[in-house]
């Protein structure tokens, strides 16, 4: 999949995740994560990002993950629909 | 999106934006935020239904409480969503002052955990507990950083529902609750004082002291008769909102249907004319209290000095507005005494925050309480003290100023030969009683400043 535009999913309401999707020059993938719970999570957070967005095969896109407590299934669903959504013709 | 759970959040958030930012065109350059409350609990629980209510009930004392403190609300929505209850509130505050509410209340009510209030300022920036300098919530169940434990799903979910239903099973007193229970604290204290002896020169079971038309009985039939105003006099304090001094025009339309009832139960006879005006301050006054800090512990709600102060927030600038200009030929006892000699009685001392009580008696209630005495003996010592600081118009108007001379020596003789804790004492307060009958001397100004002082005494130790 590729990012035609920046799209976002979810909220910044405790026990869920912004997270925005934007198209970057280049192929890479950018990783920006901000979590309240990154000591504790911040490892598998990062590690459930990149399976997603790996999974997806999106390059080219920066993404930025502000969470706020979500469960992991929480973070999947985030990153898939904002994927989904930046797929789209803008 | 297919969960409807993440799908609403995701609506609710976008909704909150859009709100948040349409304050700022609203409110012209005034400074707005948006608060929003929801459960905070797992989402099969949230969802459920079972909490709907107990969040429709704190978001309402939420919003009481911001309008309490000052603040304009620009409008509130309460409403069930796919996610559980949520509730909107808009206000013309600052995110700060908006969050320090909410904080507030998550810390006081007693239902304040399982909420989350949180706050966006009019750009559509959260406000969050960070920015107020505090740390995070705590977990229902261990008490550590909540976030860490429900992003890990840390606890057993069977244990952390067990956890809400018992915090969502602490009790909750309504506004009508509260009003009810002071009302009843207010007639146990007129109960206690009428049964109180021996209280020289008064009416109680022993004696009908200096008078001839009333006894003990008469007394039980006035408080039983006053018991269900003094509720009324509380839930009236409640509900009333802006400036105290405007309460007191409708207490006292209340205190006269409060009169026609004592004088229904006694026959014509004045047992409680001043009390219904006192107490009924002290009610108002701790009904307002109990309203404004309705989350907050009972004890809080209820210190004497605090609810003393706010009865004399009613009756401020009351001894001036009442005796100017009085009617020499319809003027009462207390009218007479202030036209000529500047004795301001139980407006005064209302108006001055029930000076005799909070720095008097009440002290040493308590002290004769805390030294082993009995309830009755307490009372008849604080009665004493009273004796000897108060200008009680009853006895100014019967006895004159020689008489309040006379009462004040006598009580302080009683006083310094131990009170009720010794037989000195105890023989010198018989034999006042028999003295002050006979030179027709009834402190019933200080038998009320005493029902207050009880009054106050239960309310801030009975614990609800």
């Amino acid at each position: 999949m590729e990012a035609k535009k920046t799209a976002t999913a979810g909220s910044l309401e405790s026990s869920d995740v912004l997270v925005t999707i934007s198209p970057a020059a280049g192929s890479a993938v950018e990783l920006k994560i901000e979590s309240i719970v990154i000591k504790q999570f911040g490892k598998r957070i990062r590690s459930v990002t990149e399976e997603v967005v790996a999974a997806s095969g999106t390059k080219g896109v920066s993404v930025h993950v502000q969470d706020r407590g979500a469960l992991e299934c929480t973070l999947r669903a985030r990153l898939e629909t904002a994927i989904a959504r930046a797929a789209e013709p803008a | 999106m297919t969960d409807p759970i993440l799908q609403a959040r995701e609506e609710r958030w976008t909704k909150k934006l859009a709100l948040a930012r349409s304050l700022k065109a609203r409110c012209h350059g005034q400074p707005a935020s948006l608060a929003v409350l929801t459960l905070r609990m797992p989402s099969p629980l949230r969802t459920s239904g079972q909490f709907d209510e107990l969040a429709r009930i704190v978001f309402l004392s939420f919003a009481d409480e911001v309008v309490e403190s000052g603040i304009r609300v620009l409008g509130q929505e309460f409403r069930l969503g796919a996610d559980g209850p949520e509730g909107y509130l808009a206000a013309e505050a600052d995110a700060p002052t908006l969050k320090r509410a909410a904080v507030d209340l998550e810390a006081c009510d007693p239902w304040g955990e399982l909420v989350d209030i949180d706050i966006m300022d009019s750009e559509g920036e959260p406000f969050g507990r960070k920015e107020l300098g505090m740390g995070p919530r705590a977990c229902l169940v261990c008490g550590k950083e909540a976030a860490c434990c429900s992003a890990g799903r840390t606890h057993d979910p069977d244990l952390v529902a067990e956890r809400v239903r018992e915090i969502a099973k602490r009790p909750r007193l309504s506004l009508k609750g509260m009003a009810e229970r002071i009302g009843r604290l207010a007639l146990t204290a007129t109960l206690l004082e009428a049964a109180a002896a021996p209280k020289p020169g008064l009416v109680d079971p022993l004696s009908p002291g200096a008078h001839r038309d009333m006894d003990y009985f008469t007394f039980l039939s006035s408080a039983a008769a006053l018991g269900p105003w003094f509720a009324e006099f509380a839930r009236l304090g409640a509900g009333h909102r802006g400036e105290l001094s405007g309460l007191l025009p409708i207490l006292r339309e209340a205190g006269k249907a409060a009169e026609r009832d004592m004088f229904a139960a006694t026959g014509g006879i004045n047992t409680h004319k001043g009390l219904i005006f006192s107490m009924g301050l002290l009610c108002a006054g701790a009904g307002r209290l109990a309203a404004a800090g309705a989350s907050l512990a009972p004890q809080t709600c209820a210190e004497p000095r605090l609810v003393a102060s706010r009865a004399a927030d009613i009756v401020q600038g009351i001894t001036l507005r009442d005796f100017n200009g009085i009617d020499k030929g319809k003027a009462t006892a207390g009218e007479r005494l202030y036209a000529s000699e500047g004795v301001r009685g139980i407006r005064g001392e209302a108006e001055d925050g029930f000076p005799a009580v909070i720095e008097h008696a009440l002290p040493r209630l308590r002290a004769g309480l805390s030294a082993g005495l009995s309830m009755n003996d307490a009372m008849i010592d604080a009665l004493l003290v009273l004796f000897s600081v108060v200008e009680d118009t009853n006895v100014l108007g019967r006895a004159g100023r020689e008489g309040l001379d006379f009462l004040r020596a006598e009580a302080h003789r009683a006083l310094a030969a131990g009170g009720m804790a010794s037989a000195g004492g105890r023989k010198a307060i018989l034999a006042m009683d028999k003295t002050l009958s006979a030179r027709n001397i009834s402190p019933g100004g200080c038998a009320d400043l005493l029902a207050l002082t009880v009054f106050l005494e239960q309310l801030s130790t009975a614990g609800d």
